[in-house]
């Protein structure tokens, strides 16, 4: 209980003190002590994030949320504020720049994002209606859907007939995610689906085979399937990521990654590398049947989390932020 | 750390202190009861629960599998294990009725009269279930707000309650996301229909 007063108080009053303190040692401001000390990447953005939050400067507060295209003056004015002089320090602007460009970019991305899950799917446009059956073309390329409304769907995990009923919660998001994994990771996806439908073999011990018949013998191997449905997985895992996105889980991953503002496609290629990663997994942890669904996504989220605590992680790094930022 | 959390432990741990001073002791204990929650993929019963829980239902998917929630109520506290309704889950419904003390039943009234159909089919297996036939159960209309939503008298009437369900426990609720009151009630009579079974068992 000690700890936890003093860290009250810590929180509130003491660090702005130890921040007068360290401007009058280092003779540097707060921004400029992490652009020096703290590598480019997610731990230094996390930190000018945290740092202009907290701050007591109206301007620096409300820097975190400009538009993009204020960015370059929103800096000048910190600058200017801080009393820093840009011809003596010519890279903390532009690293400034690159931060706070992530920055506002993350916060976007999620108003993006949760735009999109708000949208529900309507039958009745004809956009929706396109992006469905190409989804359907990219997954089942050598099958013709026979009608919209059809127990084919259930081929590519949807729960009934019309698929609809199967976007809930995630709206269109979930079908953006899973026509992007179809088309752009196109031999994923399909292995991804193969797998799903196809029962696991199961080695058959001698005592079991004098045990049973052969018609039992088949069944019990049809029952023991990895049998999870493709789509309706898909859809939940753009839960995982949105869940992800939104309480900045995520920041660490994109800060390290996308040298300039975090994007939807950035977004989705993460949704595509979890359905990859979820997919491995389930087959890792050999549960009994779909009905361990929820505890193996638990296990994962966890997963994903801790690997996510590491400031230096990249879940799939496609290209390295560091590259771009220049090291001041 | 973030101010949030320090205040909201400063809080709790104020709230057991002052218990503590005032000789109170630790809050009592509500009883516990098991319960299996059913019902075709669409009917409402992830939406239902979130909203019980004082969740928001806005971003609830598809339930694959099963969850188990703790469902608080002012005089006890339902863990609920909530199975998902697709037609590839249906078959292991069975697997997880052992140990439940009550059924709830969840049922879209505005769905397609072939939905329907499987819907009353999976209810009288359920009520003729060897481990569920003594049970309450708490049978919910969902979907009232619809337009296409069926009355309460015609899904009587429709799913055979009364012949079928005879000598048997159970409460007919029509409800809807919008109306939290009327679904609150029907779970006190739950509620009420679980003690009595509990003090029978125990007088016996």
């Amino acid at each position: 209980m000690l700890i936890q007063v003093c860290l009250y108080f810590y929180c509130k009053f003491l660090w702005r003190c130890l921040k007068f303190v360290m401007r009058k040692l280092t003779g540097r401001c707060e921004l400029q002590r992490i652009c020096y000390n703290t590598k480019p990447g997610a731990s230094r953005t996390m930190k000018i994030e945290t740092s202009l939050r907290d701050s007591k400067s109206k301007l620096l507060q409300t820097s975190v949320s400009v538009h993009p295209d204020a960015i370059e003056k929103t800096i000048e004015d910190i600058m200017e504020l801080k009393k820093i002089n840009p011809d003596i320090n010519p890279q903390l602007g532009i690293s400034l720049q690159a931060c706070l460009l992530q920055i506002v970019g993350y916060r976007n991305l999620i108003a993006d994002v949760e735009k999109l899950r708000r949208e529900p799917y309507d039958s009745d446009n004809p956009q929706h209606e396109e992006m469905l059956l190409k989804l359907w073309k990219f997954l089942k390329p050598n099958t013709p859907l026979e009608s919209r409304i059809s127990k084919q769907w259930c081929e590519i995990g949807f729960q009934g007939d019309d698929p609809k009923t199967d976007f809930r919660g995630m709206g269109l998001l979930g079908l953006y995610n899973l026509q992007y994994f179809a088309e752009r990771d196109a031999t994923a996806a399909q292995q991804v689906l193969s797998d799903s439908l196809h029962p696991k073999c199961r080695d058959i011990t001698k005592e079991e085979i004098s045990k049973f018949s052969k018609a039992e013998w088949e069944k019990k191997r049809m029952d023991k399937a990895i049998g999870y449905s493709f789509a309706i997985v898909g859809i939940n895992i753009t839960d995982l990521a949105y869940n992800l996105l939104i309480s900045g889980a995520l920041k660490t991953h994109f800060y390290n990654i996308a040298p300039e503002a975090p994007t939807l496609s950035h977004f989705q290629q993460t949704f595509c590398y979890l359905m990859h990663e979820f997919h491995k997994f389930w087959i890792e942890e050999d549960p009994m049947d779909i009905m361990e669904f929820n505890r193996v996504r638990e296990k994962f989220r966890k997963r994903i989390i801790k690997q996510l605590q590491n400031p230096d992680m990249a879940l799939c790094p496609h290209f390295a932020a560091s590259e771009g930022l220049i090291n001041m | 750390m973030s101010d949030l959390r320090i205040t909201e432990a400063f809080l709790y741990m104020d709230y057991l202190c002052f218990r503590a001073l005032c000789c109170k002791g630790p809050p009592p204990a509500r009883p516990e009861y098991d319960l299996v929650c059913i019902g075709l993929t669409g009917s409402g019963k992830t939406s239902l629960l979130s909203k019980l829980c004082s969740e928001s239902p806005e971003n609830v998917v598809s339930t694959t599998g099963f969850s188990i929630k703790a469902v608080p109520f002012q005089n006890a506290i339902l863990n609920v294990k909530e199975l998902g309704g697709a037609d590839n889950i249906r078959k292991y419904w069975s697997r997880y009725y052992q140990g439940s003390q009550g059924v709830i039943f969840v049922l879209d009234s505005a769905s397609s009269e072939d939905d329907l159909e499987t819907a009353r089919n999976e209810l009288h297996s359920a009520l003729q279930h060897p481990q569920l036939c003594t049970l309450p159960f708490l049978i919910l209309a969902n979907h009232q707000d619809k337009p296409a939503a069926r009355s309460v008298q015609e899904i009587k009437k429709y799913f055979e309650l009364e012949p079928l369900a005879r000598g048997k426990r159970w409460i007919l609720q029509p409800c809807s996301l919008d109306d939290m009151d009327a679904l609150k009630d029907s779970f006190s009579q739950l509620i009420n229909l679980l003690e009595e079974k509990d003090h029978e068992a125990l007088r016996m």
